[in-house]
């Protein structure tokens, strides 16, 4: 987490240095902070270089099951006869952090389609609303290979 | 120029979004379908207008504004849905008839209101559908 | 050029807003319509936004902040009422 600072540090400093503060140049000296780190601390610290990549995955593939995920909404909406099988399904909870199990359940339910209803007292069930059901054993395994285990990852060393 | 047709078409989207988020109110046969068509197609049509407007302004500090708003939706947006949803369960408002399956049934306390993972033994749940089927659906209970 | 495609961006919010009224009117649960209302309010902010932008007015997008806290607010406050009331 300090590195994380510490590399925000740097794109300061790039920015001030270079006298302009726009977005575009935040973002490349946060870019040129995070080689220069890598170059100095990826033997001592390797966790830090494994988690920023991590990131980019997750949010690449929310982003994309998002868009996917409303246009199906779309159609389904739209269509003279909507095409619904719902149902609640428990998914285990492989995470043990209460910061990745609520990044999980926000991700859930801003997916169109899923939505996280609540989490069991002993953390480890999650109960999900879905709008298509096709296969149970092939949704619990999306939740938990594209989300839990990345957040694992991220969140517990 | 190409700006503006890029805020025009973000506008579109959003309106469009909001448009579906709208109809999927209106014709979604339950309570928890209607939150899963409206709680995002509201929340990505709101951020798409907003993100218009912090390219239409193109100003450092509206932009961080708008960004602001975009992020405090959709943090305050799951949380409304999950509070919603919960609080409709035990209210007793039912799923739909065509739904497939109900894991969370019978895994609420109806005296603590705690979720377990294991099952409730049968004196404390939660009346069931047939039960739900006799009650008036609507305010003056 | 422009100016219908600001009628169609204000008529499918119009349009969604009635929806929303409707099932505000209809029910048959309280919470469906706790959902209707907290719709209407995030198509209200759409309205604001659009507005901003048509008339170029950024002193908008403050409505819009403070619609969204309230809201929320709202939601909650509800989701707590109906939660104790059983």
């Amino acid at each position: 987490m300090s590195l994380f600072l510490l590399n925000i540090l740097l794109a300061l400093a790039w920015a001030a240095l270079t006298g302009s503060f726009r977005p575009v140049d935040l973002f490349f000296g946060f870019a040129l902070g995070y080689l220069v780190l890598w170059l100095v601390l990826h033997k001592n610290r390797p966790r830090y270089f494994r988690q920023i990549p991590l990131l980019l995955g997750l949010f690449l593939y929310f982003t994309a099951d998002v868009l996917r995920a409303n246009f199906r909404m779309a159609v389904t909406v739209l269509s003279p006869r909507m095409k619904l099988r719902p149902a609640v399904v428990a998914v285990p909870l492989i995470l043990k952090s209460e910061t990745a199990t609520i990044l999980l359940a926000n991700m859930l339910t801003l997916t169109p389609g899923t939505l996280s209803l609540d989490v069991s007292t002993d953390h480890q069930t999650l109960y999900v609303h879905t709008v298509w059901l096709d296969d149970i054993e092939e949704f619990r395994r999306q939740v938990v290979d594209g989300y839990e285990k990345r957040l694992k990852e991220l969140f517990e060393p | 120029m190409l700006g503006e047709i890029l805020v025009m078409a973000l506008m579109l989207f959003g309106a469009f979004f909001m448009f579906l988020a709208g109809i999927g109110m209106l014709r979604m046969p339950d309570l928890f379908l209607r939150m899963s068509s409206t709680a995002k197609a509201g929340t990505l049509g709101a951020g798409l207008l907003l993100l218009a407007a912090a390219i239409h302004f193109g100003d450092f500090a509206i932009a961080t504004r708008a960004l602001a708003i975009i992020v405090f939706l959709m943090l305050t947006a799951p949380v409304a849905a999950h509070m919603i949803g919960r609080a409709a369960y035990f209210d007793g408002v039912p799923l739909w008839k065509g739904t497939i399956r109900d894991d969370l049934r019978g895994h609420y306390r109806a005296s603590t209101h705690a979720l377990e993972t294991t099952a409730i033994p049968e004196e404390d749940r939660l009346p069931d559908e047939a039960e739900l089927e006799t009650r008036k659906p609507d305010l003056d209970r | 050029m422009t100016d219908a495609l600001w009628i169609l961006i204000l008529a499918l919010l119009s349009a969604g807003l009635v929806f929303a009224f409707i099932r505000l009117a209809r029910g048959p649960y309280l919470p469906d319509r706790v959902i209707a209302l907290d719709l209407i309010s995030i198509l209200a902010m759409g309205f604001i936004v659009a507005y901003a932008v048509r008339f170029d007015q950024p002193n908008f997008l403050d409505v819009a902040i403070i619609l969204a806290i309230i809201s929320f607010l709202g939601t909650v406050a509800f989701a707590y009422y109906l939660e104790r009331r059983v």
